[in-house]
Parts: structure tokens; sequence; C-alpha cells
């Protein structure tokens, strides 16, 4: 799958991406020269024990951050280059976020939760109707005004997704997507996943410590000590 | 509704500002308490401060064109004791001020008032001088033309001792007389800044006094016709030619110093009442520096959607502003009841506000909204520079 991936124009590529932090004034090299490329339409799972640099990784394909050395590009632009504010809207343009403990906005009703990346840009109407659309399709036609406290785990992460689709992305990072969620409900945010990668042309990456969502996925990246280790992905298709 | 639904959407940011408020409620109420008290205790100083300045000045009202006239004493002065004024002394002043009235005043320090019932009035002092009415109204009685046998009695010593028109009270000044007088008015309240101090005063006729020695004499002119400054420099020129014997004053200077020292006491008393405000902004600022913890999550979720630091910014400044601006909303109005209250005890017209004491409320509310935006300044800053990273961890 990996070498097929490539071929088509990435959407975001990287080439021997390291990334360095420091904290508690020790040295920290998360990614030791890491290279991806995600294309249209992909799904993607980074697995990983933890500290092996999955975190990190998303984050740098999420834009939220940029590598110490080597080059991540986005549709050909290298994203260091960028300022933060540009930074912040082509992340706003290409990426959307779903995250394990959801982060839905407590005081925002379902449908206004799904506006929120969108709120600021003036066409209320517009955003109204995506936010509708998309909540008829995670299935919460009828939850459309309901509270967060009001919803399941299951729906708050379908009220996520949903928001995370709102600018129309070409990317869905999601951190752990199914984390605090039983099997079946787990299911069907997979499903979903399915369903906007076919619909919407988006691709998914998800980190996971889940096998299961990692047998789902068309790649599995392996991670460990901040290196993609390919026999751990001969194992991991293996067991597919 | 869906008018004002639609107005709500085109200002997302306060949307968004508000529900997040309401969902701290109790913190966000003791934050708006803060500025509420700011905002009153600007105002309320303010309003209060100048109806009670207004009360003052009140008093100086028919004393235009007046100038008190004291002597100077002198260490190469042969005479001993007080410097006073003779009978002469009083006649030059007549000639020097070319038809103002001259009004001789004696003030006898060694003096005892009591009522009928034998209480003494131990605040009273006792004041001789020809015609009260020339400055003053009664509130009660009349005061008399020609007066030889009553006495008019000042207000806080009518009010604060029961005495009122009819009663009697016994003055004995030492040397001169003991007498039981009838009050035949009770003056209008003056106000502590008044000249002569009226309200603490029993007036007695002058033709009590034998001896005729003036501690003061007031002069006065009829301001349309005659200027008093110019009257001032003409007896000043008539007795301080050799040397300084004695000290003109106008009363308009009296008056014009009273202001000044006013301005810097309500000055003060304002500077005190910022303090609160300025507990108000710690407060604020807390509030928002905890909310902005709390919501650190969320904050990154804003910033990984596409939010631009400086919408961050607006979307905690505009929590704190509103804070602020609830404050004052709620501060001005009490501000204006509690100088409603100061304008009926003092000035007996709840609506008589000045414009100067308006101008406080406005400062105090716009300090009260200005000092929230600037107190939530530093936690939106201090939120929107949180790595996305770091704040999703």
């Amino acid at each position: 799958m990996a070498p097929n991936a490539s071929d088509d124009a990435p959407i975001i590529r990287g080439d021997d991406v390291v990334k360095e932090y420091e904290t508690g004034g020790q040295l920290v090299r998360a990614l030791k020269g890491v290279d991806f490329g995600i294309a249209p339409a992909d799904f993607v799972a980074v697995v990983g024990p933890s500290g092996s640099g999955k975190s990190t990784l998303l984050n740098l394909l999420g834009l939220l951050d940029v590598p110490t050395r080597g080059d991540v590009r986005l549709r050909g632009t290298d994203v260091a280059t960028l300022s933060d504010r540009e930074r912040t809207n082509t992340r706003k343009d290409t990426i959307g976020f779903v995250f394990q403990s959801f982060y839905l906005i407590p005081t925002l009703t379902a449908v206004e939760n799904v506006e929120m990346p969108r709120m600021l840009d003036r066409t209320p109407k517009r955003t109204r109707e995506r936010a509708t659309d998309l909540l008829e399709r995670v299935g919460l036609g009828d939850r459309l005004d309901h509270y967060p406290d009001e919803l399941s785990g299951g729906q708050k992460q379908r009220v996520a997704i949903a928001r995370s689709l709102v600018n129309d992305p070409d990317i869905l990072l999601a951190d752990e997507p199914t984390g605090n969620l039983d099997r079946d409900t787990g299911d069907r945010i997979l499903d979903l996943f399915d369903e906007f990668r076919a619909e919407e042309d988006v691709a998914v990456v998800t980190v996971t410590h889940d096998a299961y969502v990692a047998d789902a996925a068309d790649r599995v990246v392996n991670l460990i000590d901040g290196e993609v280790r390919p026999a751990d992905e001969a194992a991991a298709e293996g067991s597919t | 509704m869906r008018y004002l639904r639609r107005i709500a959407a085109s200002f997302p940011t306060l949307v968004l500002a508000r529900r997040n408020l309401s969902r701290a409620s109790a913190r966000s109420i003791l934050a708006v308490a803060a500025v509420v008290i700011g905002v009153v205790a600007i105002g309320a100083i303010g309003v209060g401060g100048e109806a009670f300045k207004q009360d003052q000045l009140d008093a100086y009202e028919g004393f235009g064109g007046t100038a008190t006239v004291n002597p100077v004493w002198n260490p190469n002065d042969e005479r001993e004791g007080d410097r006073t004024f003779s009978e002469s002394e009083i006649a030059r002043m007549r000639q020097a001020s070319g038809g103002a009235t001259v009004l001789p005043v004696v003030e006898s320090f060694e003096s005892d008032v009591r009522t009928t019932d034998g209480e003494a009035i131990p605040m009273a002092s006792v004041t001789s001088l020809e015609d009260p009415g020339e400055f003053y109204d009664a509130a009660a009685g009349e005061i008399p033309d020609n007066w030889r046998r009553t006495v008019v009695v000042g207000s806080r010593i009518a009010n604060d001792n029961n005495v009122s028109v009819g009663d009697r009270l016994s003055v004995t000044v030492d040397g001169e007389f003991d007498r039981t007088f009838r009050v035949v008015a009770v003056l209008e309240p003056q106000g502590f800044a008044g000249p002569l101090r009226a309200d603490q005063k029993v007036f007695v006729p002058l033709s009590q006094f034998d001896d005729r020695e003036y501690d003061s004499a007031i002069v006065r002119v009829n301001p349309q016709t005659g200027s008093v400054d110019q009257v001032a420099t003409s007896i000043e020129s008539e007795f301080n030619a050799r040397e300084h014997t004695v000290y003109v004053h106008p009363i308009q200077q009296q008056r014009e110093a009273f202001e000044r020292s006013f301005r810097t006491i309500n000055q003060f008393l304002i500077g005190v009442g910022s303090i609160s405000l300025l507990v108000a902004a710690v407060t604020i600022a807390n509030t928002m520096l905890m909310s902005a913890i709390e919501r650190e999550g969320e904050i990154g979720v804003f910033r990984a959607v596409g939010y631009p630091k400086t919408a961050v910014v607006r979307l905690l400044v505009a929590e704190a502003t509103i804070l602020g601006v609830v404050g004052a909303v709620v501060g001005v109005p009490i501000a204006l009841g509690v100088g409603m209250v100061a304008n009926q005890l003092l000035l007996g017209d709840p609506l008589s506000f000045t414009a100067t004491g308006l101008r406080y409320v406005a400062i105090g509310a716009a300090f009260g909204v200005g000092t929230s935006l600037i107190a939530g300044l530093y936690p939106a800053w201090k939120a929107a520079n949180k790595r996305p990273v770091e704040a999703l961890d």
C-alpha cells in the first residue's frame, strides 16, 4: 500500500523529518528522520508504544508544529516557510482534527459545535447548511440543538467528526478517536471514516493503540523510538 | 427572535464569550460584583461630593459683594490684649468704604448659653451683629429690624438642642450681661463652610454690650453697583498705610479657597474609590486566568481548527469586557441612586445632579469597562500564545 500512496500526488509529504525538543533541560529526539506521504482518501494508522513519536508526527501533519530538520511539504509548499498566521489559515482549509476526548465546547449546541471552525467567516447561512448536512450524515439530524452533556460518548465523537469536516479538509487527523468508546460505537466511527473518504475524498490519519483500528486502515505505520520500523509494518500487515 | 439571532450571529465572538461566561456563573458574578463596587464607589463619591459642595456653596449665596475685616495684632502696638476695633475705627472704615454698609461684629468667647432647664449648650458661640437679616433668612420666626431683648439662633443649635421660636435662652457674657432672651428666629442652615459659621451661633443685639469693642466687621456693597474688591483696597490703604493693622478678606475669595480645598479632598476620595476598581481589575484578571487555564484544551481546539491568535485574544478580551460592561450597567443606577439620596439629604431635591457629578458616574463606568478590558489582555495573550500542541496533550 505504501508505495501506491506516494504515487498519487500526495497532499502532504515529509522527507527525513527530524523533530527535537527540549524538556527539563534534556534534548529529546522525538522523530529521527521519518519519511511519509499522505494521498487523497488514504486511511493510515500510526501505531506504536507511547513515547514513540506518534503525537509529534500528528502535530507535524496537522501543521501545529514545524520539523527541526528535513521538510514537510503541503502540496509542494514547505510548511517551515509559512508564518504562524499562514499556517493557521492553511490548517483551517486543509486539516480536520478529531480528538480522543472530543473537545466539544460545552456551551455550544451540537450544530454550533460543528459550525465553530467557521463561526468567524460571516457566512452563517452556508455554514448552518453544511453543519446540518454533516450532522445528518453522521446520524445526528435529530440532535442538532442538544448540548454536549446531553449526548453519549459516541454521539459526541460523531459531532466532533462533523466539526472536523465542516471546512472540507483534505486530511482528517484522528488522535485515538475510539479510545474512549466501546467496540460497537468505535465501529460506527470507523464506518463514518470510510463513508467520508468515499464521499468527500478526505484522507484519514489516525494514531491508535488499538490493533483493531489499525486493522481497518489501508496502511499501518509502525513508529518505535522515533523511527519507522518496516519489519513491524510487515508484521502488522501479516496479521490482517 | 429570529431577527435577534441574526444580529447575534454577526458578532460570533460576543456570542461565544457570553456563553463561556454563563458556564462559570458564580465566578462571573463575583467578578461583576467587584466592578460594580468600583463603579459605585467612584460614581457615588463624585455625585455625593458634588452635592456636598453645592450645599456648602449655597451658604455663600447672599454674600456676594461682602468682605470680612479683621484687626491684625502688631508686636509694637502699645495696647494690651486682643486687638479690636474701636467705634472710631469703624467710623473710619465707613468713611473709607464710601457708601458701603459696615456692620461691626462682637464675638464673645467667654460666654455661656443655657436653656431654661439649666442645660448648657457648649458649642454655641455668642455673636453680636447689628442686623443678621442682612445676610441670613429665617427658617422659622422673623428676624427683627430693630431688636433689643431677643436672640436669633443658628440652625444646628436649634436642631441639636430642640430650641424653637418662642423658647427662652439664658445668655451670660462675662463682664457684660447675664439675661434671659426670647428666641425670635431660627436661621436657615448654612453649612460649615459658611462665613461667620452661623449654624452654631446665638446672635444677640449689639445694644446689649455697653463696652463697644468690635472683634471684626463685615463690609458689604451692592454687587450690581459697586465692587467689594475696590472697597477692600481703599480700607486697606486707609488702615495699612504705616503698618499692617487690618486684614480685609472678600468672601468670594473664601469661597474660591473652599472650592480649591474641596477639589483636593474630592480627588483624594475618588482616588480611594479608584483603588476598588483596581481590585476589580485584579479579580477579573484572576477570573480570566483561571478560566483560560481550565479551558486550555478548548482553546487549543480553537487554534487547531484555524482560529488565529488574534481571534483567541479577542474572544477572551470580549469575555473580560462583558464582565466590565455588566458591572457598569449594574453599577451606574446604584451610583445614581446613592447620589439621589445624597441630593435629597443635602440639597432637598433628589434630581439636583450637577454636570460634574454625572461626569464622575460616567468616568466610573468608563473606568470599569476599561480596567476590565485591560485586565483581560494578559490572560488572553497568554492563552493565545500557548502552543496548541501543548494545550491538546
